[in-house]
């Protein structure tokens, strides 16, 4: 069960790590917050509690920058 | 889930605040609507207004640009932009490519100042003086006046900008925690002033917080410039940032309240606190001051321009 994830220059495979790992446990595991990136699932944007299919393609934006 | 509005299944946001769910077109719709609710309630635009856009290519200018074309659309106003670039390698050009396209797209007169050209040096050249300033300080001061200064050759009647709610509680909460009253006055949704060189500001997005312009942005798939500035730095701003943002999280109406309480003493520390500036002319440019010389030329001189 894998997953891609993009974001900035990362663009790579991750395991999902259990069955309800949703797009906020993977904002916590990056430690990014979730008040300053939008997610999109396959190209759609989506909320926070979205959980992570098998294949899916994850893309994070950084929307807001310090500054 | 679905959206509170239409009941689409395919939603984008939670709205902490309100508690309500939105698809991508009730979400977009919602956020246009409440910037022209700004624009209505606080008078922002007359009929005939030729507005500047103050153009960066971020997020929060290019919304403005954004809804205020939709005015433009309907013959209400016509637009022009300005972008300034001040001169940051490796950050600035992007943004301003990006101003260029939009203006071209939307087809409104715009122009590109940089503070080079303007003033004969850059922010990074400035940023290699010994004891400078910080880079906010200059880049704020040479900014609004070069700002200003396209208001009056382009005859724009109004001067946009796109402060959202997040910069405009941070104003208050920063100015407040300073003791700053006499800044205090100066907020809100349209400033005006007493010379006439000066051109009323708007401030179209003050009520929409910045995420969710953000998110606004990226589902109306407009291209925005989204990168930190290389001189962005733990300023007070941030520190208060920081504090409003967390106390959000437990609170998470705590932004508008801040707004709302602020709107409604505002008039009253305007008539009690409000200095009378003699507007002079800078004996230099000759831009109104209340000094000899303006801020901009201020620190020219002390930079041996």
């Amino acid at each position: 069960m894998k997953f891609t994830l993009k974001y900035k220059q990362i663009n790579e495979e991750r395991e999902i790590p259990d069955k309800n790992y949703s797009i906020k446990d993977l904002l916590d595991d990056l430690e990014l917050s979730a008040q300053t990136i939008v997610s999109k699932q396959n190209g759609e944007l989506v909320i926070e509690d979205t959980v992570i299919e098998d294949g899916d393609e994850i893309q994070l934006v950084q929307i807001i920058y310090g500054g | 889930m679905q959206c509170s509005k239409c009941g689409n299944p395919k939603v984008i946001y939670k709205r902490e605040q309100s508690g309500q769910i939105l698809c991508k077109d009730c979400f977009i719709e919602s956020i246009e609507k409440k910037a022209i609710r700004t624009i209505k309630k606080e008078k922002l635009l007359d009929k005939g207004d030729k507005v500047l856009v103050a153009l960066s290519g971020g997020k929060d200018s290019v919304t403005t640009l954004e809804i205020l074309d939709s005015f433009r659309q309907r013959n209400i106003i016509d637009i022009c932009a300005v972008t300034v670039d001040e001169g940051i390698a490796n950050y600035r050009q992007d943004g301003v490519d990006i101003a260029i396209r939009h203006a071209e797209r939307l087809g409104i007169e715009h122009k590109v100042v940089s503070l080079k050209e303007e003033y004969g040096i850059s922010l990074d050249e400035i940023m290699q003086r010994e004891n400078h300033k910080g880079s906010c300080t200059y880049c704020g001061v040479f900014r609004r006046t070069i700002i200003n200064k396209a208001a009056r050759e382009m005859n724009a009647t109004k001067i946009a900008t796109g402060h959202n709610l997040d910069d405009e509680v941070q104003g208050i909460m920063m100015n407040y925690l300073e003791g700053n009253t006499d800044n205090l006055t100066k907020l809100g949704p349209k400033s005006e002033s007493k010379a006439e060189e000066f051109t009323t500001k708007i401030k179209p997005l003050r009520e929409i917080p910045e995420r969710e312009i953000g998110l606004y942005v990226v589902a109306k798939e407009l291209e925005v410039h989204f990168d930190s500035c290389p001189y962005a730095m733990q300023s007070f701003r941030g520190e208060v940032s920081e504090v409003i943002n967390q106390l959000a999280e437990k609170h998470p109406t705590i932004k508008y309240s801040t707004l709302r309480g602020y709107d409604k003493i505002k008039n009253i520390l305007k008539n009690e606190l409000k200095k009378d500036y003699s507007h002079g002319r800078c004996k230099r440019c000759g831009e109104p001051a209340s000094n000899e010389l303006c801020k901009a030329c201020s620190f020219l001189e002390e930079l041996g321009l």
